[in-house]
């Protein structure tokens, strides 16, 4: 089962969008995501001779959205945090030259009960459009906040 | 990479996809790290002293290359594949240097004839099994010419 009910945080926030910055792709960056990732495919990576078109792997939002500070929302649950899981729409193919801006809303906050006890999840959803103004990624992120086992 | 071509019609529920087997270097969860922060302070990602301080046994994965990893349980199956969509959950720590076997099998197959889509769930297991990452995915195969 899971709630909303009696969990203190700024519900203000809920489904407000904060822009969360603009960012230029280019093919550097690409190749890298796409060599740190393990990729071998020469549409991310080029060709051995360090040319060729390459489009970017499909999860390489993940570099804008990693590590960016969101706002705080003031939960008043758990000491203890963890990223819980993610999920990715590829709505459109990003290149080199792409320029992309981003922006995240807290999308809900509820309550689930597990084997280790009360947890507390905070979904945010940011969305990727590129310079023609399209849509290009929409990525949920869901972290969760629990007490640290006694 | 594989350069195998699999269609929608060669598909059908229950296909397993894969396994691969990857084991992720230190020096690429550098690079990784350092394409969003070139000059990346010591994390629980990048170091296994930073790791050990906040009682990890070593240093780990991040989630967000994980979930690339995951993906590519698909676009190493074939280049055919166009990812639409996929959902992870992180069950477990994913250690560096160690071999990590990625597999998927398909739950899911559009034969309305209205799109050629399909879906699986994905799975990232250590050694011993243990599951460190599960999810789901949606994905579309072209038809045969």
């Amino acid at each position: 089962m899971t709630t909303d009910e009696g969990i203190k945080y700024d519900r203000s926030l809920l489904g407000v969008e904060h822009p969360i910055g603009t960012f230029s792709v280019t093919r550097e960056m690409i190749v890298g995501f796409a060599r740190s990732t393990g990729e071998t495919d020469e549409k991310y990576i080029g060709s051995p001779d360090g040319t060729g078109d390459v489009v970017a792997p499909s999860t390489i939002c993940n570099i804008f959205v990693n590590g960016v500070s969101r706002p705080d929302i003031s939960l008043e649950f758990g000491d203890l945090s963890f990223f819980a899981g993610q999920s990715i729409e590829c709505k459109s193919e990003i290149k080199p030259g792409d320029t992309l801006s981003a922006t995240t809303r807290l999308e809900e906050v509820y309550a689930k009960t597990g084997r280790s006890g009360k947890m507390v999840f905070s979904v945010w959803r940011t969305t990727f459009t590129n310079q023609k103004d399209d849509t290009v990624a929409l990525v949920n992120e869901s972290f969760v906040r629990r007490n640290r086992s006694k | 990479m594989n350069t195998n071509i699999v269609y929608f019609e060669d598909v059908e529920l229950g296909d397993d996809i894969g396994p691969i087997t990857r084991t992720v270097e230190s020096d690429q969860v550098l690079e990784f790290v350092s394409l969003r922060e070139p000059d990346p302070k010591p994390s629980r990602f990048t170091s296994e002293a930073a790791a050990k301080e906040e009682g990890l046994p070593n240093a780990i994965v991040p989630g967000a290359m994980n979930i690339a990893l995951m993906s590519q349980i698909l676009t190493d199956w074939s280049p055919t594949v166009c990812l639409k969509k996929i959902d992870v959950v992180f069950r477990g720590m994913v250690p560096h240097e160690k071999p990590l076997t990625f597999s998927g099998i398909v739950t899911d197959k559009d034969d309305s004839g209205n799109s050629t889509d399909l879906e699986c769930d994905i799975v990232m297991e250590n050694q011993e099994g243990v599951r460190l990452v599960i999810g789901h995915a949606e994905f579309a195969l072209p038809s045969k010419p």
